[in-house]
């Protein structure tokens, strides 16, 4: 019984006193969900690949403006339409201090394109190595990955794959892989609690990472440790009690409560993925060009920005971003006029307006209440239906027979390259194509542009699909939105990026 | 209990798994949303890319062949491969259950520790101002969405009082010999009191959410039941043999007030494994159901199937345990 009383009193000091400090040369990111796995090939995940990216380093990365740069390799060239030749950094060590070479390369990539290699498992990764076919390895140091027919978009797809040790992963075995890591990268593993966090320690063998990203060097952190917290109002809260120094993925109502507080801050970054309302465009009413376009100017996208979003996005008229190769900035807006509105409505045979439906699944209802409002204004009577996100995009990607009117809806771009965007969203019957859009003009631009290699001409193409897009409205274009992180204002050497990696090389504690 | 009924109860068991197996495995056929699907999201992938994880994930099955294949697997206790994790199912749930059980065992002790004295307190002194508190708390308790009250308790202690960690189960200093999985426990055993308070801190926020409105629920019935028991015949009578008030109330009363509540307790497991969904979520607590939740959402079937069996044999069980204390509270009821 005493003892039992002791106990109880342990509790309670326990309730009042609370846990011990942190150490200073920590860095802890809030992050909302724990990786997967470790194993750079065996995943399909975002989240995954970030925590992953801090303990291993890939062939090409890229740099703060987005553009892709070399990271395990010294240079990279196109010997011809289907061979790209890469020469890698010499004196790269892993983890366990064996030198990386062209072996670990061309087995990385075998692991990812070949059949059952990931315990007599196929890697979910292949899809993004497009038509990779083989790897070379021509020398100790240089590699070749063919490809089976041209694909432009190789590079820009390389900085999502990560190389791993064969040496390792033969010792391990895929089930270790899974739990254990040997990378390049400027971290090394140290525990991993799942669901909990992930805590790696500076490499002190590090290459120094890209060149063309300075400064070049060891991490500068001592540790890093990614706390997994799913609740965006979790991840403030540790953010503003000091348990965190970056807190990932923020929504924008969140950006007032960390401003006013003295010792943390907000950074944003233009995402890479472009929101827009599809329209179907197979069925009355918005199989009418002249009441897509209507939509269009009815939407009072200003209002929006500046009320809903906090300004934190971008309007786009088109479907690229900004910052995507080939985006036509010339593209023409469709302004907020009701008038012009009612006039389109009336020529296209609805003088009393019309009654639609739009389709938005939770997390964006209440962006889509803002659109639903503005839109029934100018006539365009819209009523809000939520749905959970895996059943619209059934509904609208796969059922054949489109039955919704809208759908806010976006697709990401992390490649920014329009190759992944444009052709999926708006080709005839491709995969991403919710609206239902079909313009041969269109498919023929893009389909040639997919084989184009000549950048300035590549450009061309999609510059001139982009304006036939615009004119058709197969959507009511809306934006890219900023991605909002809360930062400790001690921490620096670290910014947001635009495809969404929480890279902790550079970043130091003041 | 004779052994026979024991094994009769037990054998029960079977069907209900085998409802519980269906009913599942039939939502999520008629669910929309296909795990490849999810899984290559927006990027491009091969038909043949597509079939090759069909086929890793046995999806290139009928319907009816996939839950012949899932019972005869389940009965030898492999349930399949996670598709997402990529690891076998049991691994990636084992990994999480202890956090749950404590969590919910943590719930469960504050809920009968706040529940039964302030209901028998609140039914001894009824209608005075002590009742009267005790019955608005309860109103709150039980009204309050845990979500919310996490949420208000995180500012609270966590934010303005930095007095409790806001996330999480352990600080990363917290090393201590793995020997039951519940940090607590281990963190007791290996007399490492540091570990001990640092575990105790992250469990509390996390706990009391969870705990309170069930608590709540507890003092209402015992007060209720109580009140009743006081008003019976043997009670007067132990009173009128001048037994001591506290005797009275203890040994007398209070032992067949608790049926109820015991019942009770027994049922809000269920929703302490449902609440438990919210509360690791809210707290970032590292257990079995923030993976169930984003399961569901990513159709993750083999890693659903394998946690709701296991939510409903807790559930069927803990049950049993509770029939079984009966017994022990009152020597006349018989299983």
């Amino acid at each position: 019984m005493k003892a039992l009383k002791q106990l109880m009193l342990l509790g309670l000091s326990t309730l009042v006193l609370g846990s011990g400090a942190s150490q200073a040369a920590d860095i802890r990111v809030g992050f909302g969900l724990d990786a997967l796995t470790l194993d750079p090939g065996n995943h399909r995940s975002r989240e995954t690949e970030t925590i992953i990216r801090n303990l291993y380093d890939g062939l090409l990365t890229r740099d703060s403006k987005m553009q892709v740069v070399p990271e395990l390799v010294s240079s990279w060239k196109q010997t011809d339409v289907t061979t790209y030749e890469f020469k890698l950094r010499q004196g790269v060590k892993f983890h366990s201090g064996d030198e990386m070479t062209s072996d670990d390369v061309k087995f990385t990539f075998d692991r990812l394109i070949k059949k059952d290699m990931i315990d007599g498992k196929s890697s979910p990764r292949a899809g993004l190595l497009g038509p990779l076919k083989e790897v070379v390895a021509v020398d100790k140091y240089t590699v070749q990955l063919k490809l089976e027919k041209p694909w432009a978009i190789l590079p820009s797809m390389l900085p999502f794959q990560e190389v791993v040790s064969k040496a390792f992963v033969q010792k391990v075995g895929d089930k270790g892989m899974a739990t254990q890591a040997n990378g390049t990268g400027p971290f090394k593993l140290v525990e991993w609690r799942r669901g909990d966090s992930i805590t790696m320690e500076r490499f002190a063998g590090y290459y120094g990472g890209s060149p063309s990203i300075p400064p070049v060097g060891p991490a500068r952190a001592d540790r890093v440790i990614f706390k997994i917290i799913p609740e965006n109002a979790s991840r403030v809260a540790a953010l503003l009690a000091g348990d965190v120094d970056i807190a990932t993925e923020l929504p924008v109502h969140m950006i007032k409560q960390i401003e006013s507080s003295r010792n943390a801050q907000v950074l944003k970054v233009r995402g890479t993925r472009s929101f827009y309302v599809s329209l179907n465009n197979t069925k009355p009413p918005f199989d009418n060009p002249l009441i897509r376009k209507a939509a269009n100017h009815a939407l009072d996208k200003k209002l929006i920005l500046d009320r809903v979003m906090q300004n934190a996005a971008t309007p786009i008229n088109g479907v690229l971003s900004p910052d995507a190769f080939g985006f036509e900035k010339d593209l023409p807006a469709y302004d907020y006029n009701p008038a012009k509105v009612k006039q389109l409505l009336t020529q296209a045979g609805y003088p009393n307006g019309i009654d639609v439906t739009l389709d938005v699944e939770g997390s964006f209802a209440e962006i889509a209440q803002a659109i639903g409002s503005v839109l029934t204004k100018a006539g365009i009577r819209t009523k809000v239906v939520v749905g959970e996100g895996t059943v619209l995009r059934t509904k609208w990607l796969q059922d054949k027979n489109k039955t919704g009117n809208m759908w806010l809806t976006s697709w990401g771009n992390g490649s920014l390259d329009p190759e992944d965007i444009f052709a999926p969203t708006l080709g005839t019957g491709d995969r991403g194509n919710s609206a239902g859009y079909s313009n041969l003009v269109v498919d023929g631009l893009l389909s040639a542009a997919s084989t184009e290699t000549n950048p300035a001409k590549r450009a061309d193409l999609f510059s001139k699909a982009q304006r036939q897009v615009n004119a058709d409205a197969p959507w009511i274009f809306l934006w890219v939105p900023q991605d909002i992180y809360g930062v400790s204002k001690r921490l620096k050497g670290w910014q947001p990026s635009a495809d969404s990696r929480v890279n902790l090389h550079r970043a130091y504690l003041e | 209990m004779n052994p026979a009924k024991l094994l009769e109860r037990l054998l029960q068991l079977i069907p209900v798994m085998l409802g519980v197996s269906a009913i599942v495995f039939i939502m999520m056929l008629v669910t929309p949303g296909d795990p490849v699907d999810i899984m290559l999201g927006e990027q491009q992938a091969t038909p043949e890319q597509r079939q090759a994880l069909r086929k890793d994930m046995g999806l290139d099955l009928l319907a009816p062949q996939r839950f012949v294949h899932f019972l005869q697997n389940a009965a030898v206790g492999n349930f399949g491969i996670s598709y997402f994790h990529r690891r076998p199912v049991i691994e990636v749930i084992m990994e999480r259950l202890p956090a749950t059980i404590e969590l919910t065992l943590a719930a469960l002790v504050i809920g009968l520790v706040i529940a039964v004295p302030l209901g028998v307190l609140a039914a001894v002194r009824k209608n005075t101002w002590m009742d009267r508190l005790a019955t608005v708390g309860s109103l709150l308790g039980i009204s309050m969405p845990g979500f919310w009250f996490g949420l208000l308790l995180m500012m609270l202690f966590g934010v303005w009082m930095q007095w409790l960690p806001i996330s999480g189960r352990s600080d990363l200093a917290s090393q201590v010999p793995v020997v039951t999985h519940f940090l607590t426990v281990d963190a007791l055993l290996a007399l490492n009191f540091t570990v001990f308070r640092s575990a105790m801190g992250h469990l509390a926020m996390p706990a009391l959410t969870l705990g309170l409105p069930m608590a709540a629920v507890l003092m209402r019935v015992t007060r209720g039941s109580m009140l009743e028991v006081l008003q019976q015949d043997y009670v007067t009578f132990a009173q009128a043999k001048g037994l001591t008030r506290q005797r009275v109330l203890f040994s007398h009363a209070l032992k067949n007030a608790l049926i109820p509540t015991v019942t009770m307790a027994a049922l809000e497991v269920g929703s302490l494994l449902g609440g438990s969904m919210i509360v690791e979520t809210v707290f970032g607590w590292p257990g079995l159901g923030r993976v169930v939740v984003e399961s569901i959402f990513t159709r993750n079937y083999p890693l659903i199937q394998a946690a709701i069996l296991l939510y409903a044999l807790t559930y069927v069980l803990v049950n049993f345990l509770a029939d079984l204390l009966y017994t022990q509270l009152n020597p006349r009821v018989r299983l």
